[in-house]
């Protein structure tokens, strides 16, 4: 039966058709080749930043000396990841990766879309602009200027934070320097300094929802909740999708800064993370080939987790990335 | 018409974008030949006859341990005392590990190279590659370099081989600083053992030594560092070898596997407990601790015995009856005979290191190893250390020298100060009372200083792991300190440290001193 389909084409009349397409191809080519020129800077960018640098990972396989080179390097197999997997401190680290990691996801993300989702209920437009702003700013100072006020409010000697517990007769505790609140100051610092920045782009979502649909639930009685609830939220739903799988890919990258900066001998057990470790080992200590390893491992799970949730945003009937 | 203008200015506009692109990415390659090939000329030229006479471009790698580099003023003068022209490329001492090694791993070294972190795997790697010049057959020529003693050139050597010019600094220079207005007050003597401190610290924190009526002293002020900092110091007076000891029998011992090192530990525990030490200072940075104590928030400091000058000079308008005391002299027991003061690596402050990709020929190896020689002059280390006379400072009777002009002499002659090969020894002396003071304790250390007698062993796991593993000491260390392990903990910290990887170590010390002792 499927056979038929395709008898009243012969084998030539599919030769004739690729021709044409690529003729088609090649003059549409020609047509735009502004716009395919226009590419180009950006494609040298690529093969030149991105791609031709990969091609360093394979001292991961050696025991690399700057002095000899690539090429007079040892080559030792899979040396360095038998270590890396072998350590104890690889499960520290996947564990705090994966627990900040999943903060980030679980405790940050939902946060923005709620902030945005209030935002867009401020009617007053003066009013929203100013507010706007001010939860802007954070976004624009450095991680070192963030911890700096940080330690001024959480430290246990004369800060800001500590003397007021002190003052109501509380024990003071000691923020910086130890492990349970490790987490916390640093979750909390990153929504400090990026809540507001990362509403912009909900709100861009929100101001584009047709307003006939908000007419008709009006008609139909809803409240204010039910408009969000109802009509808002599922509207920007694939926004939020696509941003939480690019989240996904990025957040593997915690913020060396932010984070070197907060680590101490006293937090490490939860602090110290794939990158923190990466720039200690590697530039500080000298060992390229193992820290060259370890960044490879954590690319490879970053790219499992991005493709993991393309996948399942896709099992779940959304776009997905790519 | 309008269309192909456009065309044309997308056109101009993308052409130009690429080309941007195509610099960036080439530029620094082509500074870099630029910089080789410069080199190589300048080298071909001079291969044949390098006069020793003739006026040398020398470049320089250096480390910068102030604020910012220093001008012209004085650096004119060394270069024409030296006969050189010479080009620095500072590295501040905050980031020097990334520095260095970037600058190994990408090549782009100087004639001279400082390196002053010797244990750093990247460092040793390169040393051991062949990267310098091996110097010590050239030292005897010199008459300055051939003044080095075998100890030291013994260890600044990495496998018996001498890869650059040692820094030649004192053996040990640590001690305790206190606020001697304040025991004077309080109606106590100068501390001499390890539980008079205590006491003084005690007394410090709670019977108001400043005398404002409030409780806002503490004893220590510390910094977090457990080895410059107070915690290696107060080590040494409960007999704590320096990073590690040897027996008759070659059997190697970790300092942290130690009694002595767990009395430190209970000693700073108790200074922690009480509240006799800034509760913050594991997170304390130098400069803060040094602020704060100048803002008489404490009355004890441990470090380097000569930052007491430091100390006094950042008082200024602040605590202006500051006086300091320095004690070098405290043990647990009291005994004279336990005496000790541990040593930074073992007196040497690193090496100056020739790279043989700068460095091309002996002939320029010697003009340069002649510019090391130089340095070390008496009138070029006064130039470093204290400038130009009657511009930065003043002599007085015997060779004393007063800065004229302190914040010039910051800006214009202490940058050098960090640079000079060898520290000791010289006509020209401070005439500062606290730096005369400390220079006479710091001599008087060398003769209670305990030597790490693994400073110049090899082992290739230290290389290796050794500080990822030192980690592991150090949070423990820190974490029993704050009360958070107990010592049973702590010891299951020393015992992962050797499961991990520290029996290698010690396995690899004791047969490469065995090799070297038999």
């Amino acid at each position: 039966m499927k056979v038929s389909i395709m008898t009243p084409r012969n084998n030539v009349d599919l030769k004739i058709e690729k021709k044409k397409r690529r003729k088609e191809n090649l003059a549409s080519v020609k047509r735009n080749k502004m716009l395919y020129f226009m590419i180009l800077p950006g494609f040298l960018f690529f093969i030149l930043f991105k791609y031709l640098p990969m091609a360093g990972l394979m001292i991961s396989f050696q025991d690399y000396q700057p002095f000899l080179g690539i090429a007079g390097s040892e080559w030792v197999g899979f040396k360095h990841f038998i270590r890396l997997f072998t350590e104890p401190t690889f499960f520290m680290l996947l564990r705090n990766t994966l627990i900040l990691f999943a903060m980030n996801i679980i405790l940050f993300f939902p946060l923005p879309i709620i902030l945005a989702l209030m935002l867009n209920e401020v009617r007053h437009r003066y009013f929203k602009n100013v507010i706007q702003t001010i939860i802007y700013i954070p976004h624009f100072m450095s991680w070192v200027i963030i911890v700096s006020i940080t330690y001024m409010f959480l430290n246990i000697d004369g800060g800001v934070l500590n003397e007021m517990i002190a003052s109501l007769g509380g024990e003071k505790i000691s923020f910086l320097t130890s492990t349970e609140w490790l987490r916390t100051v640093y979750i909390g610092q990153i929504i400090w300094k990026e809540l507001g920045w990362s509403t912009i782009i909900f709100l861009a979502a929100i101001t584009v929802v047709d307003t006939q649909l908000y007419e008709a639930v009006e008609m139909d009685g809803a409240g204010r909740l039910r408009k969000m609830w109802h009509v808002t939220l599922p509207a920007i739903r694939p926004v939020i999708i696509t941003l939480l799988i690019l989240k996904i890919g990025s957040t593997l990258d915690l913020g060396f800064e932010h984070m070197y900066l907060l680590l101490n001998s006293l937090n490490r057990e939860v602090a110290e993370i794939f990158d923190t470790y990466i720039y200690t080992a590697g530039l500080k200590n000298g060992q390229l080939s193992f820290s060259t390893t370890v960044g490879l491992f954590k690319g490879v799970v970053g790219l499992i987790l991005v493709m993991g949730s393309n996948k399942l945003a896709k099992k779940l009937g959304e776009d997905g990335v790519y | 018409m309008n269309q192909t203008a456009k065309k044309l200015v997308a056109l101009m506009l993308c052409s130009g974008l690429l080309l941007t692109a195509c610099g960036g990415g080439n530029n620094s390659g082509n500074t870099s030949n630029n910089a080789n090939s410069g080199k190589n000329a300048n080298s071909g030229k001079n291969a044949e006859a390098y006069d020793e006479n003739a006026k040398a471009t020398i470049s320089w790698l250096n480390i910068l341990h102030t604020a910012s580099p220093p001008t012209d003023t004085v650096l004119d003068q060394i270069e024409e005392k030296t006969n050189s022209e010479i080009k620095f490329s500072w590295i501040p001492d905050a980031s020097k590990e990334e520095r260095l090694n970037t600058a190994l791993a990408s090549n782009s070294l100087s004639d001279i190279v400082t390196l002053t972190i010797l244990d750093n795997s990247a460092v040793r790697n390169a040393l051991k590659s062949g990267m310098f010049w091996e110097v010590e057959s050239y030292l005897d020529d010199y008459p300055n370099l051939a003044a080095i003693s075998q100890d030291t050139r013994t260890s600044a050597s990495i496998g018996g081989k001498l890869y650059g010019v040692p820094f030649q600094k004192d053996l040990a220079r640590n001690g305790v600083v206190i606020r001697k207005d304040w025991l004077d007050k309080l109606g106590l003597a100068i501390p001499k053992t390890t539980d008079e401190l205590m006491a003084a610290a005690k007394a410090f924190t709670e019977q108001d030594p400043d005398g404002n009526g409030k409780n806002d002293t503490t004893g220590f002020m510390d910094r977090s560092d457990l080895i410059y900092g107070a915690f290696k110091t107060l080590g040494s007076y409960f007999g704590t070898p320096t990073n590690w000891s040897v027996n008759d029998e070659g059997i190697m011992t970790p300092e942290f596997d130690t009694e002595e090192y767990i009395s430190t530990m209970n000693f700073m525990k108790e200074l922690y407990d009480n509240g006799y030490i800034n509760k913050d200072f594991p997170v304390t940075a130098k400069t803060d601790q040094q602020q704060n104590f100048a803002q008489g928030k404490a009355g004890i400091y441990v470090g380097a015995l000569f930052d007491s000058k430091n100390l006094k000079n950042l008082a200024k308008g602040i605590q202006d009856n500051m006086e300091l005391v320095m004690v070098n002299n405290i043990t647990a027991t009291g005994n004279e005979s336990d005496r000790a003061i541990w040593s930074a690596t073992n007196g040497v402050g690193g090496l100056l290191a020739f790279p043989k990709s700068e460095v091309k020929d002996e002939a320029e190896l010697k003009r340069i190893l002649k510019f090391v020689n130089d340095l070390m002059s008496d009138e070029i280390h006064g130039l470093m250390t204290y400038g130009i006379e009657g511009v930065h400072y003043t002599v007085g009777e015997d060779n004393a020298v007063t800065i004229k002009d302190q914040p010039l002499w910051q800006q214009e002659v202490q940058p050098f100060a960090s640079s000079r090969p060898k520290e000791t020894g010289y006509k020209l002396h401070d005439s500062d009372p606290l730096k005369v003071e400390a220079e006479k304790l710091i001599a008087e250390n060398a003769k209670y200083a305990l030597l790490n007698p693994a400073h110049s062993l090899e082992s290739e796991t230290n290389t290796t792991q050794g500080s990822e593993l030192q980690k592991i000491i150090t949070d423990a260390t820190y974490k029993y300190i704050l009360g958070e392990y107990q010592l049973d903990e702590f010891k299951s910290a020393v015992e992962s440290w050797k499961k991990q990887g520290g029996s290698n170590i010690i396995k690899e010390y004791e047969s490469a001193y065995k090799e070297i002792n038999q």
